[in-house]
């Protein structure tokens, strides 16, 4: 390699490698980063060179490995020019079709491209991907595109150009003045602004100085610099190049961990180049400046990437930090003038010079410029590396260019800054992320890690996950972070082990407030961040932990035995009844079932079914079928077995208003505890909702009065039609010796819409109608075209019911879109299937009357705004114009209230603002005899969580009548499966079982069930899937 | 590799005397795996460093071993990507099919198990590396198909 000895020389050299490059040269570029090497990309290049060479293409083809272009969950990328077609996933079996359809022929091979998660849309190239469209990559721009270990690469593009400039032109204080004027602030974390730092050592007295490069990326899951160092390290080069000549410094490190050994290698050959090149060492391109570099390897210490215990690292002993002042711009390494930046921000400074400050400060917010780089990984779909101008909104990451949450779960919080920052969950989506309101919010813009965290993620073990890596990491030089993270951890671990206490949490923020108050250095002050974090917005899930010894998120395995029954409300033994209907034991499996839920026939076809989401056959192929087995067993098993029921007789009487699940559910737990409880029901059948609410075609009206007869065959005693309130109340009960009391009226009323045209004939509330439907369906009519309005399962049903009473046409129309619909999804698909046309990001302005009659309904497009409190966009007036669709009813179902008021009359019962009953955790009132629970107290809700309710107010009740008595409820006990369980045996293979369905022409014709029973041999093949996670040990 | 302190001397001098003493122990820890005894003595006498000094060094830093490493060194990250996505579980894993513990070898010392922070591919976390080969999006099935490539005595998987 010949010397470049002037900046003319260096443009000359570029000049003759762009006139020698011809830009219709056919390339193959596969990125050969970590992250792409992880999924095998050295094979698949492997594979293009012998695959080029066999067709006699390796003279005319290049195989370049590039560094990461971004979206490295998808890896390994290949892109082909000249035309840039991006491919993702490529393996070595891809290889010999690229080269013949793309290669040979220029064209494309469609089963490799990007598809959008959303859309469905194939996308050719990379500008096509919306993970790419919103992101502006400054620093990133030539990762993917140049060979990282070419300098001529590099040069070609410009590199070094940005050098010349600062050498030819700029005297030291015009560049610092520059990067001033950049509003560039330091990358780590941190967060210094750059121009002023590097004043301070420009200033400091002294003829040695020294600039470092702090590459020991400790914070775990953050890897933007080793992707620029492995990608594009040239730039890292030139801007500590250009920052020691405007410093004055002869010297510089890069401090790099050696668990990167790829940057290791790319930067040593870059530093090799340079060097041979004469743009490091003496008379850097004639201007008299010398500067050297090496590279120091880190040893594997978080402290490291502190500056102080760096240096000292660097200066070969063990990495303590020590107090500052002074700053390294003083005294740093060796005593000298020293400055330090990571890598990030020394890759922005030959942007800044070239492209000049005023452009740079223009991206990003006032206070800070400039893009950010940030590692978006986690539960997320497209994890990679991101850049944006500082100042963009989370959420506008995490939805736009992650692409939402994998596997369609709900997104909890991101953790920024690793170990000294913190989280902002999803009230905060609409934050913007730059330094201060970052702050604001409790966490640090860090290095840019950007870790998604989803409902699975435990944030009381996310926290003691950091307090045990801080731990570790801590040097021991001073008391409070050697001994104080030592104690929050010790807090943390006995919380996470179920054996937490009240005050707990205020210990742990008072140790976090010392800590941070005292410690030395900024890993032990920022140590307390994540603990500090997660109590501020998940206090709830820390008391779950602390007071009902339950992990909500299933990640705490002390806590329960498998996570599918731990998600389970009601605490269901799933994994019990499963492996009993593996055996073919069906009856004990519906008695397993009977034991914490009434309703194993009904929530086999209406549960949520959270067990599910949870089960972790996920992982290798689908959750077990669990709400079909609870079905089929329910349905199977004629003569059921009697639950448990104490053999003595409980005298006191119990009265519960309302017959819905929630309220039989605590007749039925209070009968077996030996009491004879009274059911008053305002409506002349019971079941609430499950009767009134859900359409037969969901579950008919039989398989529901089975399971209530099976309560009352316990000695309940249900009186329908008798309201509280109207044929009586509280104190008359009172007056008859009821000595307590549960109310569970649950939600019936219909929230109005609020707009024009309400009041018109042919406007109705879904509840209304879906019990008429259930009342009478022989006498309800439905319209000839009906919109409904919202998005939950009522609006659903509402339109099935409709479709199934005649309409011609049903819409839905919902203001947001398809994603943000509460309604289960298989509800939607079936709607769909059925003929139900959706019209999303909707809402109706206006209902429009021919007379007295409905003719129409104005709508309003909508499009989707800034995110809400429920970390969902908000649909704002899209500026398209309104439209009518020609209806002759009107179904609201946007929401349902409850009507505590009316039922509790003049009683003193607490209730909300909302109109729902306040009780604490276990179902108490503020007075002592009345107990509440179902949606009367939450809002509309999924019956397994009323049916959870249920039993908490039966045991509260019990506890109230017998204050004395200690209890065993014997169903809250944990019962070891005594089912046989070969933890040597290989899971069985196959995949979930299919459900049988009526076509759609079979189900327009009535409310005939659409799903059906799965078989006894489905149901034992289909149980035989599930991994027995409730048998934790290895050996029997 | 065994240690021979003729190897360890011309280690030393090729560096000469300006080399700081972490660069050295990283040649030896790169050269043998670990840091024998008798190597850490030699570099004390050599650089005119109290064994002290030397051990204090090889015991703060992660990247130093006072025990031999087997043949094949596994390593499961932990690091936050890795932690949120079930790395805990691939741990797991590991230790059960080689029943050994972090920072422990085999008896017939074919593997070491160790785990680290953070090894930058967090976008494909859970990342488990055996003899610098990632595997990335592991899962606890992944674990024993990954180890067999090299328990079998061959060095087929191996990444030279």
């Amino acid at each position: 390699m010949t010397r470049i000895a002037t900046p003319a020389e260096l443009d000359s050299l570029r000049r003759s490698l762009i006139q020698a490059r011809d830009p219709n040269r056919r390339v193959i570029a596969v990125c050969g980063g970590t992250g792409c090497r992880a999924s095998g990309s050295l094979s698949v290049i492997g594979a293009f060179r012998e695959e080029l060479r066999d067709q006699g293409l390796d003279g005319e083809v290049d195989v370049v490995a590039t560094g990461c272009p971004g979206l490295c969950e998808r890896g390994p990328i290949v892109v082909i020019r000249p035309q840039g077609i991006f491919y993702e996933r490529v393996t070595v079996e891809d290889v010999s079709a690229i080269v013949g359809e793309s290669v040979l022929k220029g064209e494309v091979v469609e089963r490799l491209l990007h598809v959008d998660p959303e859309t469905g849309r194939r996308a050719t190239f990379k500008e096509d991907i919306r993970f790419y469209q919103k992101q502006k990559r400054f620093v990133l721009d030539q990762n993917g595109i140049i060979d990282p270990t070419s300098i001529n690469d590099y040069i070609e593009l410009g590199g070094y150009s940005a050098l010349c400039k600062a050498l030819r032109g700029m005297t030291p204080g015009e560049i610092i003045e520059e990067i001033s004027a950049s509003k560039l602030r330091g990358r780590g974390g941190a967060g210094f602004p750059t121009g002023l730092k590097w004043r301070f050592c420009h200033e400091a007295p002294g003829e040695t100085k020294y600039v470092v490069c702090n590459a020991d990326e400790g914070d775990p899951g953050a890897y933007m610099d080793d992707s620029l160092m492995e990608g594009n390290p040239h730039r890292v080069l030139e801007g500590m190049i250009i920052g020691a000549y405007a410093i004055g410094a002869q010297y510089g490190f890069v401090y790099i961990r050696n668990e990167y050994p790829l940057a290791v290698e790319h930067l040593q050959m870059a530093i090799d180049e340079a060097e041979a090149c004469g743009l490091l060492g003496k008379d850097i391109l004639g201007s008299g400046f010398d500067f050297t570099l090496e590279i120091r390897l880190g040893s594997g210490a978080f402290v490291c990437g502190e500056e102080t215990a760096l240096m000292a690292s660097i200066e070969g002993r063990i990495g303590e930090p020590r107090p500052r002042p002074p700053f390294p711009a003083q005294s740093g390494l060796w005593g000298k003038p020293t400055n330090i930046n990571n890598v990030e921000t020394w890759a922005n400074v030959p942007i800044i010079i070239n492209r000049g400050a005023e452009w740079y400060s223009s991206q990003g917010t006032e206070r800070s410029g400039g893009t950010k780089i940030f590692s978006l990984v986690g539960k997320i779909n497209n994890t990679g590396l991101v850049e944006v101008p500082i100042g963009t909104a989370l959420g506008d990451i995490i939805y736009d260019m992650g692409g939402g949450i994998r596997g369609g779960k709900r997104f909890k919080a991101a953790q920024l800054g690793g170990p000294s920052g913190g989280c902002i969950p999803k009230e905060h989506l609409d934050a913007t992320v730059d330094y201060a309101t970052l702050q604001e919010l409790g966490a640090i813009m860090g290095s840019g890690g950007l870790v998604v965290c989803d409902e699975d993620t435990c944030m009381v073990d996310l926290a003691r996950y950091f307090l045990s890596f801080v731990q570790e990491e801590s040097c021991g030089k001073c008391i409070p972070c050697r001994v104080g993270t030592q104690a929050m951890l010790d807090t943390l671990e006995r919380i996470c082990a179920g054996e937490g206490r009240e005050g707990d949490i205020e210990y742990l923020i008072e140790l976090a407030s010392e800590i941070k108050r005292s410690a030395l250095c900024g890993l032990g002050q920022t140590a307390p961040n994540p603990v500090l974090t997660t109590i501020r917005y998940f206090r709830d899930e820390y008391e779950a932990h602390i007071r009902d010894k339950r992990c909500p998120a299933g990640a705490c395995q002390e806590l329960f035995v498998s996570p599918c029954q731990n998600a389970c409300p009601a605490g269901t033994d799933v994994p019990l009844y499963t492996s009993l209907i593996a055996e073919g034991r069906f009856t004990e499996a519906v008695a397993a079932i009977l034991d914490t839920n009434p309703f194993p026939s009904v929530c086999g076809r209406v549960c949520h079914h959270p067990c599910e989401a949870k089960c972790r056959r996920n992982q290798t192929d689908a959750a077990v079928s669990i709400r079909q087995l609870k079905r089929f067993v329910g349905d199977h098993v004629e003569n059921r077995p009697l639950p448990s029921v104490t053999s003595r007789a409980n005298p006191a009487k119990v009265a519960i208003v309302g017959a819905g699940p929630s309220g039989l559910t605590c007749a039925y737990f209070l009968a077996r505890m030996g009491y004879r409880p009274t059911v008053f029901e305002k409506l002349p059948v019971a079941g609430g909702m499950l009767a009134v609410g859900i359409p037969d075609y969901r579950l008919p009206r039989d398989v529901l009065e089975r399971e209530i007869q099976g309560i009352e065959a316990l000695g309940v005693e249900i009186v329908t039609n008798t309201s509280l309130g109207q044929d009586t109340t509280l104190a008359q009960l009172q007056g008859q010796g009821y000595e307590a009391f549960y109310i569970a009226t649950g939600a019936h009323g219909g929230r109005r819409l609020g707009i024009a045209g309400e009041e018109l004939q042919g406007v109705v509330q879904a509840v209304d109608f879906l019990r008429d439907v259930n009342l009478s369906p022989g006498e309800t009519r439905a319209g000839r075209r009906v919109a409904v309005v919202g998005g939950g399962n009522a609006a659903i049903d509402a339109a099935r019911s409709a479709l199934r009473l005649g309409a011609e046409r049903v819409y839905v129309l919902y203001r947001r879109t398809r994603s943000e619909m509460p309604a289960q999804a298989e509800e939607i698909e079936a709607a769909q299937a059925e003929g139900i046309e959706f019209r999303f990001l909707v809402t109706p302005a206006a209902i429009v009357g021919d007379g007295e009659k409905v003719s129409a309904v104005e709508c309003q497009p909508m499009e989707l705004g800034e995110y809400d409190r429920s970390g969902r966009r908000r649909p704002i007036p899209a500026q398209d114009d309104p439209f009518q669709l020609e209806v002759d009813m009107v179904v609201a179902a946007i929401s349902q209230s409850p009507e505590a008021t009316d039922a509790l009359g003049d009683s003193d019962v607490e209730t909300t603002a909302g109109g729902l009953i306040k009780i604490d955790g276990n179902g108490c009132t503020n007075l002592p005899n009345v107990f509440a629970g179902g949606d009367v107290c939450s809002g509309p809700s999924l019956a397994i969580n009323a049916i959870a309710a249920g039993e908490k107010g039966a045991v509260a009740i019990d506890q109230y009548l017998n204050p004395d008595e200690t209890r065993i409820y014997s169903w809250r006990q944990m019962r070891p499966a005594d089912v046989p369980f070969d933890p040597g045996a290989k899971a069985v293979e196959y995949g979930r079982c299919q459900t049988s369905e009526l076509t759609v022409a079979e189900r327009s014709a009535g409310f005939r069930e659409v799903e059906g029973t799965i078989s006894a041999d489905t149901a034992v093949r289909e149980a035989r899937r599930c991994l027995r996670c409730d048998c934790r040990e290895t050996e029997m | 590799m065994d240690f021979k302190p003729c190897e360890l001397a011309t280690t030393i001098g090729m560096n000469g005397q300006d080399t700081p003493l972490i660069s050295v122990l990283e040649e030896i820890q790169s050269r043998y795996r670990y840091l024998p005894r008798e190597a850490m003595v030699l570099v004390s006498e050599r650089m005119g460093v109290p064994l002290s000094q030397v051990y204090s060094v090889a015991t703060f830093y992660n990247a130093f071993s006072l025990r031999p490493k087997g043949r094949h060194v596994v390593t499961v990250c932990m690091g936050t990507a890795c932690h949120v996505r079930g790395s805990k579980r691939v741990l797991e894993q590991v230790e059960e099919t080689l029943d050994i513990r972090p920072g422990e070898t085999t008896p017939d010392r074919q593997f070491s198990l160790e785990t680290v922070n953070c090894l930058g591919a967090c976008a494909l976390g859970p990342i488990m590396v055996i003899e610098g080969e990632y595997f990335g999006q592991m899962t606890p099935d992944k674990v024993e198909p990954g180890l067999d490539q090299y328990s079998n005595g061959g060095d087929e998987g191996e990444n030279e």
